[in-house]
């Protein structure tokens, strides 16, 4: 039912033509009106070897709406394929051939002998949001362009990692690069299909992986499950995404765990990072005890995977205290309660609250009216800095939409993104003394 | 209300001619339920007629200070005969309509479909088109 | 080459709305002369992204203050909120006012399609009403609302009794042929026929409507010497000032397609004269705007005083840097209201604009007049290739590759990327003040300087990275191409 999206954290399944950006050298052609890609692109970071000029589309018009656009979609195919240099070819479907009833599918079967592969996901804006529509896409891949590898094609070691959804997160590709070094240091072999020079190649080599690991509360869960059942590849579901020392060592320990590595290895692994980690916690101490303007109770406001990784961050390593959370990615029902208990699995006990909400004005309420006896910290997206800045609080933009922040491949994940995020974190209180 | 569609046929039964070379139009008038029925067929201007109406527009050029007019009087200059000539029908169906020609249409809100097939298909669709536009129903296939 | 204009290369109506297709039909006629033939007899049958109607609209009416934008459609068309909630923000504070506008989405999901949704909108505008209290509401609707037929102006209606403000509702299914010429117009109709009130009396103030207003206290300075106080829109308007534009003395705009609709609308309605004139691009632009200005108010001797002062201390300046830009070769990719504006500051600068291609349609038949900018163009006997496309990526690479020109500018986000990526220096023409006046020309012309003199950024980038399109596009016959369309009498402005 259409409700009022007050301040909205996310786009529509149709934005999922960021997914496919994400992949190198993978074109989504679009089959929706002319303004869709540019409005559903940032301002900043969309361009690369495809930027949304390029994306062919089938520019929908009135006449394609009485007369079908079936013809018209097979036609920008076809001369995609001849003008445009790409390994892959993602059909995406906006609202109005849906609607109106155009078969896609049939008219991508036409090409299913195309030079390059051409696959398609239904991803209608009124589908569902972006965070739905990443999943239609590599939903898409599993069921249209990958094949089952035989046992003797599986490459031991080799893990599929599946984490941020590319663009809407912002920090989607070095958090990547981050869990791809850190398997690496475990002696694995990380594969990831997102960013630089990673493309179709990777998308081959999926199938013949030990295991998928998803680093993400649901977003992807379906895609796994899929995988698991069509490809025969088991997964190992990590809700969190590791952020500091005390995560990214569980998570070490985990994944190396299910991967068979020697718990020297991962132990040894450990200590070495954590050795530095705590170096320089102790070098800067100071900052962090006698600084007067981060207190103690925090706020997070954004998708599932940012409001829990921080969460675990600022609490199990930094010490500080929940308030309530907020978690705007309109998360599917059935997974609520799942999220809901990894909030309660904190240190010493202490259990975050937590609202899955995207009505900002019920958020910016709530978090008026709390009490955070101190100068709030909000991490959150541009839209709570005003809130903050209200309250008097620490403000950090670190979910969608990002107006403070300039990111190309910084990332929060892993020992040394818990350190980053110390460092933007501190930065903005240092911007006054009390 | 009735409307008008403007089609260009050689014979009345495809969708055959592009609005450029188009040497007459068949006009159907569209009922308030949605039925039409052929009502008129309109000539095209004579083109060598048309020519020298062209130029002896083209040399009454604005004098740079606009159209106080609105647009109402040099645009005859600059619009196509054609298009006025079918200025009053709702929307125009042809084999091709060029890119000029289409803005054109657009400005006096006249779609413009270009399409190759039966005259009956092309007219029942648009007219069932027009009526849920009309009447705010819903355009999805059910 | 000169331009032509006679009936001879114009020939006939049909001869010339053939060749002008010819243009457009590039992909096509490109196969046609080639050996392919498979792209033979389709008519746009290969396009790429270009731009959202709504875009135009909504970033119009959202930077009016204390508004509210309510967007009914699924979450994407909602998402340029985003991008509002922050230059209202910062708009807002560069001015030291306040704007509490609101942009807000109805996140229409699959059984809103099936089902209709109007009753829901009706709640979310009392809604947001309640919450924000807007001294005006405009309900926009989508492609997809328009596309399941929800009646957004039956909801307005119904709504009207109740709520105290103005509440529009405002057409952005981008699907259907409309009337509007672009998403400006839509914005102004909205505001023309829901805010602004019947003059009570005469002002002594000019309408200005701009984008940005980043060049504001400048303007404000500038018709403080002619006794008169611009109101500028639309950032910052408040619904209280819009109300009053009936009142002032003219309207004036940055640039033809944002203020047409207006500055027509107003004359009509209320006899508010149009200045209508070549845009204040250069010195030419510039001061013939100024002059139209004066003549409208009466404030000629005024107008001719200040010219002269400006005159004395830029134009030594200007022709000094015009020495080092001789010689020079531009290609323009905007916007009908500015390719022709900036050709013509290009040749007052003494660069030669090898190719312009302008988005949207044929100057030519822009509201029925041959519009200021062109016949200026015309009669000063200025002259370059031109064609007319959609913001087409693949024809402004084929131009580039082409004419390899020492610059390349633009006002469409995106698109300077491309010729630089081709080793073409770019610069994005994105504040519509960059060239206002002589200041700001001489600025530009500056600009223009180093860029061409300092070309690392894309010299680098372009001898790294690979173009997206194919080998097979590339051997295209690209110089058949141009030499068929000089022998087919296309037409050249």
């Amino acid at each position: 039912m259409a409700k009022l999206l007050d301040k909205q954290r996310y786009k529509c399944a149709l934005a999922s033509m960021q997914t496919v950006q994400a992949i190198t050298r993978a074109i989504p052609v679009l089959h929706s009106g002319p303004g869709c890609a540019q409005k559903l692109s940032d301002g900043v970071g969309s361009s690369g070897y495809f930027s949304p000029n390029i994306f062919p589309c089938t520019s929908i018009n009135e006449k394609d709406v009485v007369f079908g656009g079936t013809k018209k979609l097979a036609s920008t195919i076809e001369n995609a394929l001849k003008v445009i240099d790409a390994d892959l070819f993602v059909v995406l479907t906006g609202c109005i051939p849906e609607i109106v009833g155009d078969d896609t599918a049939e008219v991508v079967s036409q090409f299913a002998d195309a030079r390059k592969p051409v696959i398609y996901a239904s991803t209608a804006g009124f589908k569902g949001n972006n965070y739905k529509g990443h999943e239609q896409v590599v939903d898409a891949i599993i069921d249209q362009y990958l094949k089952k590898a035989d046992e003797g094609e599986k490459i031991e070691g080799l893990v599929n990692i599946w984490a941020d959804v590319p663009y809407q997160n912002l920090f989607w590709l070095g958090n990547l690069r981050e869990l791809e070094k850190l398997l690496a240091e475990l002696g694995l072999k990380p594969n990831t299909i997102f960013g630089y020079k990673r493309g179709i190649e990777n998308i081959d080599l999926i199938p013949k992986a030990q295991f998928n690991l998803l680093v993400s509360p649901w977003v992807g869960l379906k895609n796994v499950k899929k995988m698991e059942k069509k490809l025969g590849i088991p997964y190992l579901h990590y809700p969190t995404l590791p952020i500091g020392a005390s995560e990214t060592s569980t998570f070490l320990r985990e994944v190396g765990r299910f991967a068979g590595v020697s718990s020297e290895k991962i132990e040894s692994v450990i200590n070495e990072h954590e050795s530095y980690f705590y170096y320089l916690i102790e070098r800067y101490a100071d900052l962090f005890l006698e600084n007067r303007v981060i207190n103690k109770q925090f706020s997070v406001v954004g998708d599932a995977q940012y409001v829990l990784a921080a969460t675990k961050f600022l609490v199990n390593d930094l010490g500080l205290f929940p308030a309530k959370q907020f978690i705007t990615d309109d998360t599917p029902k059935e997974f609520q309660s799942a999220i809901v208990e990894e909030f309660k699995k904190l240190n010493y006990g202490i259990e975050a609250e937590v609202e899955f909400t995207t009505d900002s004005y019920n958020i910016h309420n709530q978090i008026r009216e709390h009490d955070y006896h101190g100068y709030p910290l909000v991490l959150g997206s541009y839209y709570d800095k005003e809130v903050t800045e209200e309250l008097k609080g620490n403000f950090l933009n670190i979910s969608w939409p990002f107006q403070d922040k300039v990111v190309l491949d910084d990332f929060y994940c892993g020992y040394t993104g818990g350190i980053r995020l110390i460092e933007d974190i501190y930065s903005v209180a240092v911007q006054r003394f009390n | 209300m009735t409307y008008k569609i403007a089609v260009a046929s050689s014979n009345g039964t495809d969708v055959d001619t592009n609005f450029g070379s188009a040497r007459f139009f068949s006009v159907y008038t569209v009922s308030d339920e949605g039925n039409f029925v052929h009502s008129e067929t309109r000539a095209a201007p004579d083109e060598n007629q048309d020519k020298e109406n062209f130029s002896v527009h083209t040399e009454k050029k604005c004098t740079g200070n606009g159209c106080t007019n609105s647009g109402n009087c040099c645009r005859g200059a600059e619009i196509s005969e054609k298009v006025r000539l079918i200025s009053d029908c709702r929307c125009v169906v042809a084999s091709k309509i060029g890119f000029t020609v289409q803005k054109q249409l657009e400005r006096k809100a006249i779609a413009a479909f270009d399409v190759q097939c039966k005259v009956q298909e092309a007219l029942q669709k648009i007219t069932k088109y027009f009526y849920s536009v009309d009447n705010h129903l819903s355009l999805a296939k059910k | 080459m000169t331009i032509n204009t006679n009936s001879s290369n114009v020939a006939t109506r049909e001869n010339r709305i053939g060749s002008i297709t010819g243009y457009i039909g590039n992909l096509k006629d490109l196969a046609e002369k080639s050996a392919c033939g498979t792209l033979k007899g389709c008519s746009r049958c290969f396009s790429q992204s270009s731009t959202c109607l709504s875009s135009c609209a909504l970033a119009q009416l959202s930077a009016i203050r204390d508004v509210a934008i309510i967007h009914h459609g699924p979450a994407g068309c909602s998402v340029a909120s985003a991008g509002a909630y922050y230059l209202d923000k910062v708009m807002a504070k560069k001015r030291g006012v306040t704007n509490d506008t609101v942009y807000v989405g109805t996140d229409m999901n699959e059984q809103d399609t099936i089902f209709g949704s109007t009753e829901q909108l009706g709640k979310i505008i009392r809604e947001v009403n309640r919450r924000y209290s807007p001294k005006a509401i405009f309900v926009t609707s989508s492609c997809a609302t328009g596309i399941i037929g929800e009646d957004i102006d039956s909801v307005v209606d119904d709504l009207k009794e109740e709520i105290n403000v103005p509440i529009v509702a405002v057409h952005c299914e981008g699907f259907k042929s409309r009337i509007w010429a672009t998403g400006f117009d839509i914005a102004d109709h909205a505001v023309l026929s829901s805010i602004v009130q019947p003059p009570k009396q005469k002002r002594n103030t000019i309408n200005f409507k701009n984008f940005y207003e980043s060049a504001r206290p400048e303007i404000i300075e500038i018709f403080r010497n002619f006794d008169l106080e611009p109101i500028f829109l639309y950032c910052n308007s408040t619904v209280e000032e819009l109300s009053h534009i009936s009142e002032s003395l003219a309207t004036t705009c940055i640039c033809g397609t944002l203020g047409n609709y207006l500055g027509n609308g107003l004359e009509e309605k209320y006899g508010v004269p149009y200045v209508r004139s070549i845009n204040q691009c250069g010195i030419t632009g510039f001061e013939t705007w100024l002059r139209e200005i004066g003549k409208v108010t009466n404030r000629s001797e005024a107008v001719e005083k200040y010219i002269a002062e400006q005159r004395a201390i830029y134009i030594p300046q200007i022709e000094e840097i015009k020495k080092e830009l001789k010689g020079l070769r531009a290609v323009i990719g905007m916007g009908p209201g500015y390719t022709f504006e900036v050709s013509r500051v290009l040749n007052e600068l003494g660069i030669e604009v090898v190719w312009a291609l302008a988005w949207h349609y044929d100057k030519k038949y822009e509201n029925g007049d041959i519009p200021p900018s062109m016949k200026y163009l015309l009669d000063n006997d200025i002259n370059f290739e031109t064609s007319i496309s959609d913001q087409q990526n693949y024809e402004v690479m084929n131009v580039l590759r082409k004419f390899k020109p020492d610059i390349y500018l633009s006002r469409h986000p995106g698109s300077t990327v491309w010729a630089i990526k081709n080793g073409t220096s770019a610069v994005y023409v994105a504040d519509e003040y960059m060239i206002f006046g002589y200041k700001h020309t001489l600025e530009f012309a500056k600009t223009i300087l180093d860029s061409i003199r300092n070309r690392s950024f894309e010299k680098n980038l372009a001898s790294r990275v690979k173009l997206p399109y194919t080998d097979w596009w590339y051997e295209q016959n690209v110089d058949a191409f141009f030499e068929a369309e000089k022998e087919n009498k296309k037409v050249t402005i």
